[in-house]
């Protein structure tokens, strides 16, 4: 039976049912369908995962059509199950099914239940193309598509025009970094003929290397990784997607569709693996993005904000791990990020609905007694990302702070200790986070604070599978699990004796991050809010976030709407299009004027006319004769 | 000089006579007159050719010429009566209808 | 004298030509339209001289009566009917009169380098010809039989539209 072309129809047959007949059929039909069918295909995925297993890992592979046959190219729409595409498919459809779950509860009295339901399940046929696709043509529709499922979301409450506009950054800034992917397959493709890349990563494998530059290929694909998983310099459309409703800013910019770029990097490691610059490149860009985006997060008092920014972070640290040839690791944290993250949105999405729409931290406080799973499960996914042992944080992110100290493929001391800086700051914002937002004296609006409640079962349930796993997940070690396809880098032998000392810092790290946010923010941030005016100048360049968007508004978007409107619209179209029909009617007008004054209505000019014609005539036919 | 030749170059004279003077001259009436005599021209061409050649058909011609103008003329002087009573003037810069 | 008479034909050929274009040129120049049409009158009168000479009697005598002797004096009907006898009321010349006759001057010029070709026909002998009245009788009525009946169905034509033209004038007048 074709299981794995199995695995990404059924999401598509939600998407089907639901985006057809979902209004009709009503709610109790969309949650069935929306839930049920990416539960099925985990399952699915399971036992793919098992006879991957009993196939003595070789990995699986199915073809489902042929998409088109130019000369003598086919293209086919293939898929292929290795164990790198076993852990992203897990990952996709568990969490992804968690967060169906979790939508029924969190989107019960929105109008567009069903449309929701539609687009998530869209969203996940996508996204399993995406990490299930054997040619990097496949792969690419599941990037676009994801970005399309993306833009949908954004933008679901379209009424509201800022929401809207969200959308369109997403989708317009994914676009600016696939013209980088998109040239890496060209190149790919003109150098080898095929774009499966099991093939590729086996032809830069080889001995003699191919005669394109690893380099440039690494650092095109690079591009595309940086758009769709919100790097410098294109990571400004994350934030903005939090306009979203928050199951999908949970399933696709924390778990799911960020961490695409990962795993396109980690998927062509062949060819990484012998592209040392580029292989900087990602390394440099990454812990640069983790600082900056955690530097950002200390400010922000929007929950959601401070999610998202803690999420570029996280990418960030992912792509450190790429960069200095720690695959393995990369993959290991978006298995563990993907728990955390999604607890943590999920948990912001119950204090929301508890609050009836309060996203304000500043408004918040006194929760934990009151809502106390949504508290709990918040406050284990808090220390998890915090890196406090011996949740799932801590292990993932212990291994990228080793091997970027320690990598003999690009690790170095300052690399470290941005990272480090990063782990520190992360702990500091988010439990900041946690203390202004459940604890300490309440700051809420009496109105809200008297609606206060727990959520349903549907949420709350989710939220504690999502605690659990990020508590025990770091246990199990997937970094050993992919080794046999993507190998751990060789550790440089001078550095090697560092390992523990190093553990016993970054354990530091996450308690001192814990101690300073409760210094600063307990009692509801007296403490934070004395220091505030003498820092006000840094707090407002990190609260406008380096004013990059204004930057780019000024030196990108202006300059754009200048040349659109005054060559494109008013010479390009108006006088050079415009100009040309309505010249060429005005010609035609003018000429048929010209012609009409021979009309005189006088019989003396017209026998004039027949005279001088005949006489042309006659002229005419002697010249011919 | 052939008798041909000179007969020929008289039609064609008649012909240009009465096509300049329908170019130049204003009155209706001579008008209709310069058309007569292009007919004539060309009738005189006619007669010539079929003599040259010694044609019946050419006979049976001439005399359906001079029937068409007959029957030709009998309308139009009356059109040109109607004409020139709603005008009331025999000047053809007058006659300006067909213009535009 | 002798010579005279021995080219009498061709003389008189040339003598009614040379009229029949003065009277042409005439029409051109008059002021009235009665003179006008009594040029015109003298040079049908010359063109059916001309087809005497030819030898071709019975037409000209068809010019003379059809041409001189109908529709001339319709014209000439007209004429009295309608022109306003004082020739100070009208001008004689359009506005086309230089370039017309400029252009009429090369037209002829062009016609005339046709005519003046030698002719690739052979010219008559005077033998018998169809233009004997009793031959042109017995082909009209056999031969062109429809073309006779053709004649009297325009001629008919012409009598209906005259009517008609009648009942207009009748319809304005009230």
């Amino acid at each position: 039976m074709k299981l794995l072309a199995l695995i990404p129809l059924l999401p598509l047959a939600g998407f089907l049912l639901n985006g057809l007949l979902g209004r009709r059929l009503g709610n109790g039909f969309v949650s069935a369908v929306g839930c049920g069918l990416p539960v099925l295909a985990f399952l699915a995925t399971v036992k793919c995962a098992f006879d991957l297993a009993a196939g003595g890992y070789t990995p699986l592979s199915e073809t489902a059509y042929t998409w088109a046959v130019v000369g003598e190219s086919r293209f086919e729409v293939s898929f292929w199950f290795d164990r790198l595409t076993a852990a992203m498919a897990l990952i996709v459809t568990g969490v992804g099914s968690l967060i169906h779950v979790y939508s029924t509860g969190y989107m019960k009295e929105d109008p567009g239940y069903a449309r929701f339901f539609a687009y998530l399940n869209l969203f996940l046929f996508f996204m399993l193309l995406l990490v299930l696709g054997r040619s990097m043509l496949i792969l690419f529709v599941g990037w676009e598509g994801v970005g399309l499922a993306s833009y949908l979301l954004i933008g679901f409450w379209f009424d509201d025009p800022e929401k809207a506009a969200a959308g369109k950054k997403a989708f317009v800034t994914n676009r600016v970094g696939d013209a980088g992917f998109l040239l890496g397959m060209f190149v790919l493709y003109a150098t080898f003929g095929t774009l499966e890349m099991d093939r590729i990563n086996a032809a830069f494998g080889a001995a003699t290397l191919p005669a394109v530059s690893a380099s440039l290929v690494g650092i095109l694909l690079f591009v595309g990784a940086t758009g769709k998983s919100a790097q410098i310099p294109l990571h400004v459309w994350l934030p903005d997607a939090m306009a979203g409703p928050t199951p999908v800013s949970a399933l696709i910019h924390a778990a799911t569709m960020v961490t695409a770029g990962v795993y396109l990097v980690a998927r062509m490691s062949g060819i990484y693996l012998v592209a040392p610059e580029a292989s900087n490149v990602v390394a440099v860009i990454g812990v640069l993005t983790a600082f900056f985006a955690a530097t950002i997060a200390v400010v922000q008092t929007d929950i959601k904000r401070v999610l998202a920014y803690s999420t570029v972070s996280q990418l960030g640290l992912m792509f450190v791990a790429l960069g200095v040839g720690a695959y393995g690791v990369a993959i290991f944290h978006v298995y563990t990020h993907a728990f955390f993250k999604a607890c943590l949105f999920l948990g912001a999405g119950a204090v929301i609905h508890s609050l009836g729409g309060e996203q304000d931290i500043r408004k918040m406080g006194g929760l934990a007694k009151r809502i106390p799973i949504t508290f709990w499960t918040f406050a284990i996914a808090t220390a998890a990302i915090a890196g406090i042992p011996p949740l799932a944080g801590f292990f993932s992110k212990d291994e990228i702070l080793w091997f970027a100290y320690a990598s003999g493929a690009g690790g170095s001391t300052w690399l470290w200790a941005l990272a480090a800086l990063t782990a520190l700051l992360t702990a500091f914002y988010m439990f900041r986070l946690l203390w202004l937002t459940f604890l300490g004296a309440s700051r809420m609006d009496p109105q809200v604070e008297h609606h206060v409640h727990e959520s349903p079962p549907a949420m709350t349930g989710v939220l504690a599978v999502l605690a659990v796993l990020s508590a025990v997940g770091g246990f199990f070690a997937l970094p050993h699990f992919l080794e046999p396809q993507l190998a751990l880098p060789t550790v440089q032998p001078e550095r090697a004796s560092m390992q523990t000392p190093l553990v016993a810092l970054a354990i530091a790290i996450g308690f001192a991050g814990l101690a300073l946010a409760a210094w600063f923010y307990a009692r509801g941030g007296e403490r934070a809010a004395r220091l505030a005016p003498s820092l006000a100048p840094i707090q407002r360049v990190l609260a406008g976030k380096y004013y990059i968007d204004e930057l780019y508004a000024a030196v990108i978007g202006r300059p754009l709407g200048w040349v659109s409107e005054h060559v494109f619209l008013r010479l390009g179209d108006r006088v050079l299009l415009d100009g040309t029909l309505n010249g060429l009617a005005a010609l035609a007008s003018r000429t048929a004027g010209l012609f009409g004054r021979v009309q005189t209505g006088s019989l003396h000019l017209y026998a004039f006319l027949v005279l001088l014609g005949s006489l042309v005539c006659l002229a005419w036919v002697w010249r011919h004769v | 000089m052939d008798k041909v030749t000179l007969l020929l170059s008289l039609a064609f004279a008649l012909f240009t006579i009465g096509l300049l003077g329908v170019i130049v001259r204003r009155n209706v009436l001579v008008m209709l007159m310069c058309m007569e005599l292009m007919l004539n021209g060309v009738n005189l061409s006619l007669v010539t050719f079929a003599h040259q050649m010694g044609s019946t058909v050419g006979a049976v011609l001439v005399f359906l010429v001079f029937v068409v103008a007959t029957a030709e003329i009998a309308i139009a002087i009356p059109i040109v009566l109607l004409l020139v009573r709603n005008k009331r003037t025999l000047d053809l810069a007058a006659y300006t209808e067909l213009k535009g | 004298m002798a010579w005279l008479l021995a080219n009498l034909d061709t003389l008189l050929l040339v003598l009614f030509a040379v009229c029949a274009l003065i009277g042409a040129g005439l029409m051109l120049v008059l002021q009235q339209p009665m003179r006008v049409a009594l040029a015109l009158i003298s040079t049908m009168v010359f063109l059916g001289g001309i087809y005497g000479l030819l030898g071709v009697h019975f037409i000209a005598a068809f010019q003379v009566l059809i041409y001189v002797g109908a529709v001339m004096v319709f014209m000439v009907y007209a004429i009295m009917l309608l022109d306003p006898r004082d020739p100070g009321v009208m001008r004689r010349y359009s506005g086309l009169l230089v370039p017309g006759v400029v252009v009429a001057a090369l037209f002829l010029a062009a016609l005339g380098y046709v005519a003046w070709q030698d002719a690739p026909v052979p010219p008559n002998a005077g033998g018998p010809t169809g233009f004997g009245l009793q031959q042109f009788a017995v082909a009209f009525l056999n031969e062109y039989w429809l073309h006779f009946e053709l004649t009297s169905v325009l001629l008919v034509a012409a009598v209906v539209a005259a009517i008609a033209v009648i009942r207009v004038n009748r319809g304005e007048r009230g």
